[in-house]
């Protein structure tokens, strides 16, 4: 008796949950007017011309082009300062090596709305505001990667590294060659954790980049809610090519995100 | 004779590996200290820097782009006490997050109590992907469907309401209704995560607790009450933190559902200004640096006391460990 009921609450809120996901790929790919039709039209049409004249007529397609490029080069940098400072703090003695542990948890303990004015100054007077590396190299490590690593390269067997030493090979190569091969999965999570991240980010760019040209997909979002006010079907068009990635990547690697995004929120309780 | 093999055994090891030389201590820190500087640089440059330079610049009449900074104390903080918008701002939050906090954690509890798996059904799965799908979504993307759902004329939200006979609302632009809006908005793109963090405690509830339960008698909400809840205590303390953490620093929803860039973020009325919107606007919008840095170590503070105060209360109240 319990078991039927439980399986169509599960679908109930299932479908509920996904519907203004759903919704937007109706009214963006919908006919014309379909927004505001009454009864409401609930199955997408597949008309791609909205998207193609936004991207026709507009710099979207620049915007994109900058979300990928912040995108990519903050997941290689977090791997290598993620994968470096995992190592050390797994292999490498030190002192103030417990230093470094505090400063790394420590992070996640700054409340991040209240140190955006401070930021902005620190990063004036670097000369970094409007460029790429603004929204780059404050994000190009972070507390999850380390952890992640260290964990992993803690699991190595010692006699590896011991070979290793005793070979002649040198730390960066034992890295490259067999410490993260065997971190793999550090790795993918790392990725994914990075890309959910760095494509989402919202306020930093709104705040730290003032130019059009550099702004990210998300932030330039805000600029079409106004152009394209009563514009549904373009509106939605543009977010869905925002969020198409995301959906994307969710679907292939479901199971891995949700036990990184929740691994990364567990691990601070440790 | 065992003692002599061990030591032979000593011998033999320090013989291969070498008695640990100072060079080879030297290098093998400054290998740590080399492996360290590109993570630990970036943190504290970007983010202890500015944490430190929080606490100076609040107490200076400062500015970004006049030289001559002047030391005034704690004046900065009399000319907020004298704000009524921020009272107002800090009133907002506070309901924001006093109404966000149960509410979440009862609904992320109640998914992952529904999604729990159950040996002869997985249809667990593919719901919990689907709930959790929002928490990875970018917010202004996101928000744009849900400014179209809350429209009181086309909307859903309205249809759901005239559905059940209930009178209609007028959502975002309505002072009395933008603020839950955005709740509802927050809890639609959040719950996921709370859910997955429960689901996870669950699983971690040995499985002949449960069975020895259930044998005794005890099932539905006895079992529930005494056996699955307080072992759920440290998971349940875990959420409450993160989610009054999160709310309490809740911008972009706001800022995109309640008007954007056009500068009326945060209407109608002020109704939905809260403590980190007002910081915002009064830094980027107003460039009243010194005034917007008193605010956030107002919110700094006030975030570190509620972690705080939690981890207090928790101690008396979470038994399992």
């Amino acid at each position: 008796m319990r078991a039927p009921l439980t399986l169509i609450l599960r679908a109930v809120i299932g479908m509920a949950w996904i519907f203004p996901v759903y919704w937007l790929i109706v009214v963006a790919t919908g006919a014309r007017g379909s927004a505001y039709s009454i009864p409401p039209v609930f199955v997408p049409l597949f008309h791609f011309l909205p998207v193609a004249s936004v991207l026709a007529h507009t710099h979207l397609l620049q915007h994109v082009l900058n979300s990928v490029i912040v995108t990519t080069s903050t997941i290689v940098l977090v791997l290598f300062t993620g994968a470096l400072g995992g190592y050390a703090l797994s292999e490498v003695r030190f002192p103030g090596r417990s230093l470094y542990f505090l400063l790394a948890l420590g992070v996640m303990m700054l409340p991040q709305q209240a140190l955006m004015v401070p930021q902005y100054v620190v990063l004036y007077h670097l000369r970094m505001l409007n460029t790429y590396a603004a929204m780059i190299i404050p994000f190009a490590t972070s507390t999850s990667s380390i952890f992640l690593f260290r964990q992993f390269f803690m699991r190595l067997p010692t006699s590896y590294r011991d070979i290793a030493s005793v070979e002649g090979v040198s730390t960066a190569r034992y890295l490259w060659r067999v410490a993260l091969p065997l971190a793999r999965p550090a790795v993918a999570a790392t990725v994914l954790l990075t890309f959910i991240s760095s494509w989402n980010m919202f306020q930093w760019p709104l705040v730290m980049i003032s130019s059009k040209s550099i702004q990210p997909l998300e932030v330039s979002l805000t600029f079409y809610m106004q152009a394209f006010e009563g514009h549904w079907r373009q509106l939605a068009s543009v977010a869905l090519l925002a969020l198409l990635p995301v959906i994307g990547v969710f679907a292939l690697t479901q199971r891995y995100i949700v036990s990184a995004v929740a691994g990364g929120e567990l691990a601070q309780k440790e | 004779m065992i003692s002599s093999r061990a030591a032979f055994l000593r011998s033999f090891t320090r013989a291969m590996h070498g008695p640990r030389s100072i060079g080879a201590t030297l290098r093998e820190a400054l290998l740590g200290y080399g492996l360290v500087m590109p993570s630990a640089l970036i943190f504290l440059v970007f983010y202890y820097a500015p944490a430190a330079f929080l606490a100076y610049i609040s107490f200076f009449h400062w500015n970004l782009f006049v030289n001559g900074n002047q030391f005034v104390g704690l004046r900065n903080f009399e000319i907020l006490a004298n704000q009524p918008l921020f009272w107002r701002s800090l009133f907002n939050t506070a309901y924001y997050v006093v109404v966000l906090v149960p509410t979440t954690t009862l609904l992320a509890l109640a998914f992952a109590l529904l999604l729990r798996e159950m040996p002869n059904l997985r249809s667990g799965g593919l719901s919990r992907a689907l709930i959790f799908l929002p928490h990875v979504t970018p917010v202004v993307a996101t928000s744009i469907i849900w400014v179209w759902i809350f429209n009181p004329n086309f909307g859903l939200a309205n249809a759901i309401l005239g559905f059940l006979h209930l009178p209609q609302l007028n959502w975002l632009q309505s002072v009395t209704w933008a603020l839950p809006s955005v709740m509802i908005y927050t809890l639609w793109h959040s719950v996921g995560l709370y859910t997955v963090l429960f689901l996870a405690g669950l699983a971690s509830i040995p499985k002949n607790v449960l069975e020895a339960a259930s044998v005794d008698g005890g099932h539905g909400w006895f079992a529930f009450r005494r056996v699955v809840w307080p072992m759920l205590g440290p998971v349940t303390f875990f959420v409450i933190v993160l989610v009054s953490v999160n709310t309490i620093q809740t911008f972009s929803q706001i800022y995109t559902l309640t008007g954007g860039p056009s500068s009326l973020a945060g209407g109608p009325a002020f109704a939905t200004t809260t403590d980190s919107l007002l910081i915002y606007q009064t830094a980027f919008l107003y460039q009243h640096f010194s005034l917007a840095s008193a605010m956030s170590l107002v919110l700094f503070v006030l975030t570190l006391a509620l972690t705080l105060i939690q981890k207090l209360l928790a101690d008396r109240i979470v038994f399992y460990r």
